[in-house]
């Protein structure tokens, strides 16, 4: 936690913010691009939400008060512009999250940056037909392996309710894999 | 069909991908963005924000202080002069002239009570029937 702190001291001061903000990036970018990838789902969207994440990480660091672990801190900021985006993407082609994203995989195949075989494009296919917040749950589970406590954290839902959330998803998602 | 189960199968990936050395170029680009979202920048407008209000308060204040002057220096002014005035008056003030004037007003004030008095009077007589009979006696 203090080697945390000391991180967050190298970030905000002036001289040393360059290097610890490279650092910061190297180790993060990773992670939080398919984060967002799994949620937006298209290269070129979670390209820009990434930048955006980034940005406002570096724009809100100074009010950063430490409640929580840098970490958890950025996968938030990271989820909510996520979700935002394409909420918002939805609005202007004047249609549903829901109906965008199962459309977006729908044409998974053709996209150049997806690269499965059929029983990837039918988990994808499983996954667009559960509500949101099972969605982000089995996301951050099974493709990620998010511990439920940092999860926890991120998404402000506790622990308890997750693995329900999570174990409701499987389900769903073994019934759709048997039946299709 | 037998029954699928995740934790049987082998792990799934997204299958997602991204264009060759993505992420070799995305810290090069992004921090070319950073300087614009500087925080130095809000600082600067939060500085300015605060000689802005200072400049203003003290507006108020240089505003202020003529107007305090003339309500201050006023008061005192008028204090000193009409005690002055009046204590030189009323030394010289002779005691006839003060009886004089208290005769007046109680001359008034008296008019005033003889006036009330008439009309009760008045009032009294008409109301009073054996009147005549008094007259007569």
């Amino acid at each position: 936690m203090q080697e945390e702190k000391d991180f967050i001291q190298e970030l905000l001061n002036p001289k040393t913010q360059n290097q610890a903000f490279q650092k910061l990036l190297q180790d993060y970018q990773k992670p939080l691009y398919y984060h967002i990838r799994n949620i937006v789902l298209n290269h070129d969207d979670a390209d820009d939400v990434l930048q955006n994440t980034f940005v406002k990480v570096f724009q809100y660091l100074k009010d950063f008060k430490g409640d929580s672990k840098l970490f958890s801190w950025m996968y938030r900021i990271a989820t909510n512009e996520a979700i935002t985006f394409i909420n918002q993407k939805a609005k202007r082609n004047g249609s549903t999250s829901e109906a965008m994203q199962s459309k977006i995989v729908d044409n998974l195949k053709a996209d150049t940056y997806f690269d499965g075989n059929e029983i990837q494009l039918k988990l994808q296919k499983a996954i667009t037909l559960l509500p949101e917040k099972q969605q982000l749950v089995f996301k951050m589970k099974y493709y990620e392996e998010i511990k439920y406590e940092d999860m926890s954290e991120i998404l402000g839902t506790s622990v308890g309710a997750l693995k329900a959330s999570y174990h409701h998803a499987v389900k769903k998602i073994e019934d759709f894999m048997k039946t299709n | 069909m037998k029954a699928f189960k995740l934790d049987n199968e082998p792990k799934i990936a997204s299958g997602f991908t991204t264009p060759d050395g993505y992420f070799d170029t995305f810290s090069a680009k992004l921090l070319t963005q950073l300087p614009k979202q500087e925080p130095k920048v809000i600082s600067i407008f939060r500085v300015t924000k605060a000689w802005y209000y200072a400049a203003v308060a003290i507006l108020i204040l240089m505003l202020s202080v003529p107007l305090y002057n003339q309500f201050a220096s006023h008061k005192e002014e008028v204090d000193s002069a009409t005690l002055e005035e009046y204590l030189a008056y009323n030394s010289n003030l002779s005691e006839d002239e003060i009886v004089n004037l208290l005769d007046k007003e109680d001359l008034e004030k008296m008019k005033v009570e003889f006036n009330v008095q008439d009309k009760e009077i008045e009032d009294a007589l008409d109301s009073n029937t054996n009147l005549e009979q008094y007259i007569l006696d």
